[in-house]
């Protein structure tokens, strides 16, 4: 059986992986997609913990958390991606460098 | 099912498209207008009768059922929630008064009404949350839901542009809160705050928990724009709507504000962990950072945002102070900006109506033509330069004499209150410069054109105003009222015993 220390390591690379990507990306996607990653390393710990905490049980309340944070993820994206849309629209691209009328 | 504050402002918001549906139908399109104020009126209504049971009992537990209760989601409503509420439900009430002759001009109203309800009942939520669970449910609703309304007139390249960078500052926010919580999650087992504290009280810090600590403080101080991370808030809160903005910078930076003092209050103690001085550094720099860029800005509602980043600043320094007296002015200026604030931005919502500009030198000498809003104009800016019978006055110089209370035990304490000292002299200055545009130079052409606002704009920015002067002439029932949340929110053993028994 793998250890709950690999699972937390994975998802620690995971929410260093998705910083990386709000900090150096510039396509409006991939920001929300950071965004995304980040959640994700946060639903993993959520579900690792819940299934180490006691031998041959899971606690219910994480995997109910999880349930729910995947479905607020999801309006997120919805909304940025929205957002996005517009955006091109007004813009004609995705790089958030051109969107410099405010400055970043 | 949620007490009934929050029901009744999630059915209204449900049933909106319909009162808007049947409102096209009978030929009266402000039908859904006069719906979402009647739900505000009834949530006020029905949070008093929560104040009463709170005044008596102190704390109000609800759950599905006790024997579930590490577990399961839970209400736990203090004498802090009730403040924080009341302000938000009150704002939102102005609002949407405001908003019926405001937002006549824009499609899509019954979306933004369903917005708006929804936005109050997730900060209403926020304040009333036991656990993390419930806390983090409604924080995204009220999130999600600002998101939308920043970015509400899409047809402009502002509201866009701006809503875009609130949402990807503000979910990486949320998104670190949510990485705090299943570390916390992992170290005890539970999410309700009660057991949190209680199980990380007594031990001792380790990598994990200030990790954990870090994360809160970051996430959470990116909502209340805390100065590294403020950069969103001077766009998206001039991008919205006026009415928006009002919402946004009188009260949804003071949900972000109240979760740090929750979180940092109960669960990660001053005493174990420390944080005053660090908070107060921020504290420090977010005043400062907030009035030096005031005072060089020529929009009248980036301006306006920019003194709201100052005056989170004041908020955080009494919250970092952490004794009684630091907390009380803290939070009694938690509903002193908030008033204020949504004046100002009210006010500047006016103007925008009546000359459709939002630059200083189009605007001079506006005051002249609409002389009521440019008179309460002059007392909102007053009473944020926190000129003596103004009730701005009352709190920040209650804030600054607990931070020098404190200094008799830790000089560095001295420092920060001389700092604070100068940013509100400071703050004078751009303050004056404002009113000395708008309402003593001469009209330019364009506010030549300018008429008196209507009274559906007029009655909830007069409102203010007399709640500016009446907290600044008659503050004791509002002091207590704030000293008696301050106490709550002190008192960690009753807030835990009410779910430990």
């Amino acid at each position: 059986m793998i250890g709950l220390n690999f699972y937390l390591i994975t998802s620690i690379i995971l929410f260093i992986i998705g910083i990386y990507c709000l900090a150096v990306k510039r396509n409006m996607i991939r920001l929300i997609i950071g965004i995304e990653i980040i959640t994700n390393a946060a639903n993993l710990n959520f579900i690792s913990f819940s299934a180490y905490a006691k031998e041959g049980f899971v606690d219910p309340l994480a995997r109910s958390f999880v349930i729910m944070s995947i479905i607020i993820g999801a309006c997120i994206v919805a909304v940025g991606l929205t957002i996005a849309v517009f955006a091109y629209r007004h813009y004609d691209t995705l790089d958030v460098r051109k969107l410099s009328k405010l400055r970043w | 099912m949620f007490t009934e504050t929050i029901d009744i402002l999630f059915i209204f918001a449900v049933l909106a498209p319909i009162v808007y549906w049947i409102g096209t139908k009978v030929n009266f399109n402000k039908l859904v207008d006069l719906w979402a104020t009647l739900g505000f009126i009834l949530s006020l209504y029905l949070l008093y009768f929560i104040y009463e049971i709170i005044k008596i009992k102190e704390i109000m537990v609800i759950t599905i059922a006790k024997g579930l209760l590490p577990i399961s989601w839970t209400f736990e409503i203090d004498a802090l929630g009730v403040f924080m509420a009341s302000i938000f439900v009150f704002i939102g009430l102005l609002t949407s008064i405001y908003s019926i002759r405001y937002m006549e001009r824009d499609t899509g109203l019954a979306e933004y009404y369903i917005l708006l309800l929804l936005m109050v009942a997730g900060m209403v939520g926020v304040v009333f949350a036991g656990d993390f669970f419930t806390f983090f449910i409604f924080w995204e609703i009220m999130c999600i839901t600002s998101y939308v309304l920043v970015a509400f007139r899409k047809e402009e390249w502002e509201p866009v542009e701006a809503g875009f960078k609130y949402l990807i500052m503000s979910s990486t926010g949320s998104v670190m809160v949510l990485f705090a919580m299943s570390i916390l999650y992992g170290m005890t087992g539970t999410l309700n705050f009660a057991y949190l504290a209680s199980s990380l009280s007594n031990g001792a810090t380790n990598l994990w928990s200030v990790l954990a600590l870090a994360l809160v403080v970051i996430g959470f101080g990116i909502k209340a724009s805390i100065v590294p991370m403020h950069s969103w808030l001077p766009d998206a809160h001039p991008a919205a709507p006026s009415s928006i903005s009002a919402m946004l910078s009188g009260v949804v930076i003071k949900a972000g504000a109240y979760a740090l003092m929750r979180s940092l209050l109960i669960i990660f103690i001053p005493e174990a962990y420390n944080w005053q001085v660090i908070v107060a550094v921020l504290a420090v720099l977010t005043m400062s950072v907030g009035n030096l860029m005031a005072l060089l800005q020529k929009d009248l509602k980036r301006l306006l945002a920019f003194s709201s980043i100052a005056q989170m600043g004041y908020i955080i320094f009494g919250l970092s102070i952490a004794t009684f007296f630091g907390l009380t002015g803290g939070i009694f200026h938690v509903m002193n900006h908030a008033i204020m604030k949504s004046l100002l931005f009210l006010c500047s919502g006016a103007f925008l109506y009546a000359v459709e500009s939002r630059n200083l030198d189009e605007l001079a000498g506006i005051g002249r033509k609409m002389k009521l809003t440019g008179v309460m104009f002059t007392i909102g800016a007053l009473a944020l330069a926190g000129v003596p019978p103004l009730n701005g006055f009352q709190s920040e110089y209650m804030i600054l004499f607990a931070g020098i209370d404190i200094g008799s035990m830790n000089t560095i304490w001295y420092i920060f209150s001389a700092i604070m000292l100068l940013n509100i002299l400071f703050s004078v200055g751009y303050y004056l410069r404002l009113i000395q545009i708008l309402m003593l130079k001469e009209p330019t052409k364009i506010s030549l054109k300018a008429k008196e606002a209507p009274l559906a704009m007029l009655l909830p920015m007069g409102i203010l105003a007399i709640l500016c002067i009446v907290i600044g002439v008659y503050p004791g029932p509002f002091v207590s009222y704030s000293s008696s949340a301050a106490k709550a929110v002190l008192d960690v053993g009753q807030y835990v015993a009410a779910i430990i028994r």
